[in-house]
Parts: C-alpha cells; structure tokens; sequence
C-alpha cells in the first residue's frame, strides 16, 4: 500500500488535474472530483483493487472527471487526453460512455450501476473466480429505488465479494440531498439492508484505507460510507458556490491551483 | 403447416431454454418472481445453479442480466412483456442495448392474451423495443417457432426481445416449418393475389383462418408470417406488396409503433403505393377478460381481417358470414 503521505499528494494532484480539465470551458463537475479524490486515491493507489484482476462500477457518470484524473496520474491514460476532456470528439466524455477507458462499468442514467456490480459478482462466483468488484456510488442516486432493490439482493445472496463506496457529498442539482430528501440514517439503512457498513471521513485517506480492508462481518456485500465536501474543503471555494456544477472564472481556476500546489509543495 | 383446430402444447419455450442451456454453460436465467408463469420452473429444478430469481425488481434484474452478459454470458430474463418493457425501459436502454449486450428479454403474454386488464396487457411492447438501436424483436406464431427460436436468439449477437404467450400454446407449423430471423416468409398463397395479409404472433392463426375464407369467397389472399419485426425483412414486405392489390397487418398489439408501423414505413420509402389496412389494437386501453371476449371487442379476430380486406378492396358485395369455431379444450382456434 503506498504510504499516506503519498496517498494524499495524489488526491491533490487528482483535484489539480480535474481543476484544469474543468477550467477550459469554465465550468463542469469539478465538485465531484474534489469530494472524490481521496476515494479515488485509495481505490486505485492504496492497493484495494488489484489491477487486471478485480472490476471496478462507476455508477454516477459524471464523476468519470475523478477518474480521468487519477488515470493520468497512474499512467493509464495520456495527461494529453485531459485537456480534451468534454470537447467535441474527445476520448473523455464529460459523463461516461460505453466508450470510457478502463473501467468495467459506467453509468449515466443514476441509480444502474449496482445492479450491474452485483451482475460482475455473480459471474464471478458462478466462475468460481476470486476477484472483486468495487462499486462507485453516490448520495443522490439512493433517491432511485433501483439503488435498494440492489442492496436487498447483494444482501440476500451474501455477495461478500462485493464492496461499494458511497460518495456522501450531500450534493445533487437542485442543492443539498438534505433539502430534497431525507436519506438519513444511511449507516442504519444499509445495515438493516444486510451489509457490513464502515462510515468514515471521505477525506481522510488513513480511514478509508481501513475501512476497505478492515475484516467485514461474514458473508456480507461491504459498503464504505464516504462523509465528503462537495467543495473538497477547500477555503479557495466560496461556501455558497454550486458543487453539482462549478463555474470557474480565470480568478478562482487560479485560488484553487494556488491551494493545491501549497498543499503539494 | 397443420389445420386448425390446432393441437396445443405446454411449456415449449421452457423445454427448449433447458434443453439449450444443457448444452451451453454460459446461459443464465434470471426471473422476477413469476417462475412458474414464465416457463422458468423447468430451468429452475434442473439447473438451479445457473437459476436466478431476483424477486420483484425489474429494473435490477435489467442491471444484473447487463453485467452478466458483459462478462460472457447469454443472459435470458423472464417474466411479464409489460413488466420488462414498460416499467425498466431505461435501464433495457442503459444497461443492455447501448452496450449491445447477450441479454434475451422475454415478455410473457403479449397484448390481450391476458385477462389481467391493462396493468397486465403489453399493447405496445414492440413499439417500445422496436425504438431501441441494437435491439432484436421477435413475435413467434406457434409452438415450432418457439421451440426455433430459443436458440436463434442465443446464436443472434446482442439483445432479443422475445414476445410469447402464456399457456397452451398452438402447434401450426409442421415440425420442417423453419423459423427464420432473417427473413418473412409466404404461408399461404402464392403469385398476383387480390389481398396479402402479414401477420406476427398470435395473429397468424387468424389470419390464416381469415385468408381460407376469403379465397373460398373468391378474393385470392396470401399470408405472409413475419415473425421478427425488428429488423424487418423489407425486402420480402415490399415484394409481397407488389404483387398484391391491397395489403393487411394484424397484430395482437397497439396498432401504433408496431408490426403496422414497420410494414407502412418500408413500403412507404419504397415508393410502394399499394392500399394498406393495419389490423390491431386502435389505440385504446383494454379491460380485463377473456382472450376470446377481448380479441372479438378490440378487433383482433378473424372477421376483422376478413372486413378489413373486404373494405380496402371496396368490394361490393356483402361481407359473407364467417363461422369462427368457439374453441375446446386442449385445442386453440384464433377468434
């Protein structure tokens, strides 16, 4: 696993490249990948998923910005394909598409992407294989019922090779989550659902590293409760600003790369 | 092909996904708590371990068959054509179509051969498949098709939506009959003819029934079978038209969006002019009843074919009396 120090120079690098890939047309779902940097650091650099070996669902789309960003970092992708992310004919798609690189799954329409996982789960057992599937989610898909239909099943089946991570950024178009529906209390909910559940600081790369390999209850689908920032924490960003979708003029694209290469140097 | 009233016969779909997935260890089958209904209760006891029910969750079980399918299985997917048309209609999109994946969505009893009224009767499920890119539609006529058509559909790359009815099921074709996904084929009659009639699903009987009395009344009718609607085989659907003064659709759904809809667009950009009637549902919600009672009420029987034709010809005479045998049981006669 790589160490902590280092964990946390890749969520920042993770923030500066989605920084810029957001910067060139001024606006765009940059607050996703500043809630989501650390989980992406973590699942992709902090020896959770294994390469090649288990899937990975990235069920919202639209945070395939995150993982663009950390793609470049780890040389999966070209740092010259960031640059396109969003323009007409680009590779990077501002949501994902079946055209996406290295991921086994990404949705656009909310709410699918853990019923696919559970989909990569079940070949796997009847295979007999041993790899497991990850499954991104985010707090304002659990408004799409198909999100519970999903968590009843993996519970149902014991399908204990199975791990989800919820963005809980508490963001979605039309405000905060809390002003549009009450998804409280999530670590309830999830554990009457049947699964092991781990809540923790999204932002805190020593926590989420635990909660993933932390020993689970037994025979239980496992689901990391990420408590995240939309705006990442990051003081650059004014408090009333619209997570869901930045607007970034030349002055604050500056404050925000300003924070963040203090916080690398 | 055998003469009504034909025999019927149970669970032909069900013996047949057994039978192939015997055979191929990558087919799965997964349900929505309709096993027994869905023929599914073979696969069940047989294969349990390849046997999913994933309960009331349509749009989860579409999530589920996706990600099966995009790791290599042959994904088939059972239970009501109305609860996996209907209520999953973006996630078939999302999930199955776009990608193009080996997911076979098969939707038991079709239009008013259900007596649940309009929460259980799919009238537009073909519609609804048929504006999917990368979908594959098929409405079998007979237990042959049936049969037939499992396996060409788990051969046939990408997804299948698979329209089938419930119950006992007609035998029409003789066991040499071969279903063909790629083309439509004439059942009935053959060169210059004063009518054609296409007919999907468990509107050939019908038609059939409706082609014999009229060429007994003197008005030379085809019956051309055209068991996948998506793609059409327009090729054969304008042939027909050509050499046919007036040509008929009846289908055992809405008569928008369906096999009418895709008969009228091919003849229309083949500049093909020949009058044309489209029998089926006109565009209403049904109720609840029997097959005979709502195919009579709604217009899906043998008269109203024989009408239909009968007014595109503009024939003047008067529309002969048609004898429609009430059916007994273990045999099937179209209404």
């Amino acid at each position: 696993m790589a160490e902590v120090s280092s964990l946390r120079r890749l969520a920042a690098r993770i923030r500066l490249n989605a920084t810029r890939m957001v910067a060139i047309q001024g606006f765009g779902y940059l607050g996703q990948a500043l809630s989501s940097a650390e989980i992406f650091a973590v699942l992709f650099d902090g020896g959770v998923m294994r390469p090649r070996r288990d899937r990975f669902v990235l069920s919202p789309g639209h945070y395939v910005i995150g993982l663009y960003a950390v793609a470049a970092e780890l040389g999966l992708i070209d740092q010259n394909e960031l640059v396109r992310y969003g323009q007409d004919g680009a590779l990077l798609e501002a949501i994902g598409t079946e055209r996406t690189p290295f991921v086994d799954l990404v949705c656009g329409s909310l709410g699918q992407g853990l019923s696919g996982a559970i989909g990569f789960a079940l070949a796997a057992r009847l295979a007999g294989e041993d790899h497991r599937t990850f499954a991104f989610i985010s707090d304002g898909e659990l408004e799409e019922g198909q999100t519970w239909e999903a968590a009843m099943f993996a519970a149902h089946h014991h399908l204990d090779r199975l791990t989800v991570v919820l963005d809980a950024n508490n963001s979605q178009v039309d405000g905060p989550v809390t002003s549009v529906t009450t998804l409280e209390p999530l670590v309830a909910k999830w554990r009457d659902f049947g699964w092991h559940v781990a809540e923790v600081d999204g932002h805190d790369v020593a926590a989420l590293s635990r909660a993933f390999t932390e020993p689970a209850d037994p025979d239980k689908p496992r689901i990391v409760i990420a408590r995240t920032n939309i705006l990442g924490n990051m003081r650059a960003i004014p408090r009333t600003a619209d997570g869901h979708f930045l607007k970034l003029d030349p002055a604050l694209r500056q404050a925000i790369e300003n924070e963040i290469e203090a916080a690398l140097a | 092909m055998r003469e009504p009233p034909y025999k019927t016969v149970l669970k032909p779909y069900g013996q047949a996904l057994v039978e192939l997935a015997r055979r191929r260890p990558e087919i799965v089958c997964l349900g929505a708590d309709l096993t027994r209904q869905t023929e599914t209760d073979l696969f069940r006891d047989e294969i349990p371990e390849r046997f999913i029910n994933v309960g009331m969750a349509e749009a989860n079980m579409i999530g589920i068959a996706g990600g099966l399918a995009r790791v290599g299985h042959i994904v088939f997917v059972n239970t009501f054509g109305v609860f996996c048309t209907r209520r999953c209609y973006d996630q078939i999109a999302m999930s199955v179509a776009y990608p193009a994946l080996n997911v076979k969505i098969v939707g038991f009893m079709p239009g008013l051969s259900s007596p649940g009224g309009p929460s259980h009767q799919a009238i537009e499920d073909v519609a609804l498949m048929r504006a999917l890119p990368n979908m594959t539609v098929v409405d079998p006529a007979d237990a042959t098709e049936v049969r037939q058509a499992v396996a060409a559909i788990a051969d046939r790359p990408g997804p299948v939506y698979l329209r089938l009815k419930r119950g006992e099921i007609p035998e029409i074709f003789d066991a040499s009959h071969r279903l063909d996904l790629e083309h439509a084929t004439t059942v009935l009659g053959e060169g210059d003819v004063d009518a054609c009639i296409l007919a999907s699903g468990m509107m050939v009987p019908a038609a059939l029934a409706a082609a014999r009395a009229l060429n007994e009344h003197g008005v030379s009718t085809s019956v051309v079978n055209v068991p996948v609607i998506k793609p059409l085989d327009a090729p054969s659907v304008v042939a027909a038209a050509k050499r046919s003064r007036v040509i008929v659709t009846a289908e055992n759904h809405t008569v928008i969006g369906g096999l009418g809809s895709a008969v009228a667009e091919a003849l229309a950009e083949a500049g093909v002019a020949t009058p044309m009637r489209r029998v089926g549902i006109a565009d209403v919600f049904a109720e609840s009843g029997s097959r005979e009672y709502l195919f009579a009420k709604y217009g899906l029987g043998t008269r109203d074919i024989v009408e239909s034709v009968w007014r595109a010809l503009a024939i003047n005479r008067p529309l002969p009396d048609i004898a429609v045998p009430a059916p007994t049981p273990g045999e099937y006669s179209p209404v």
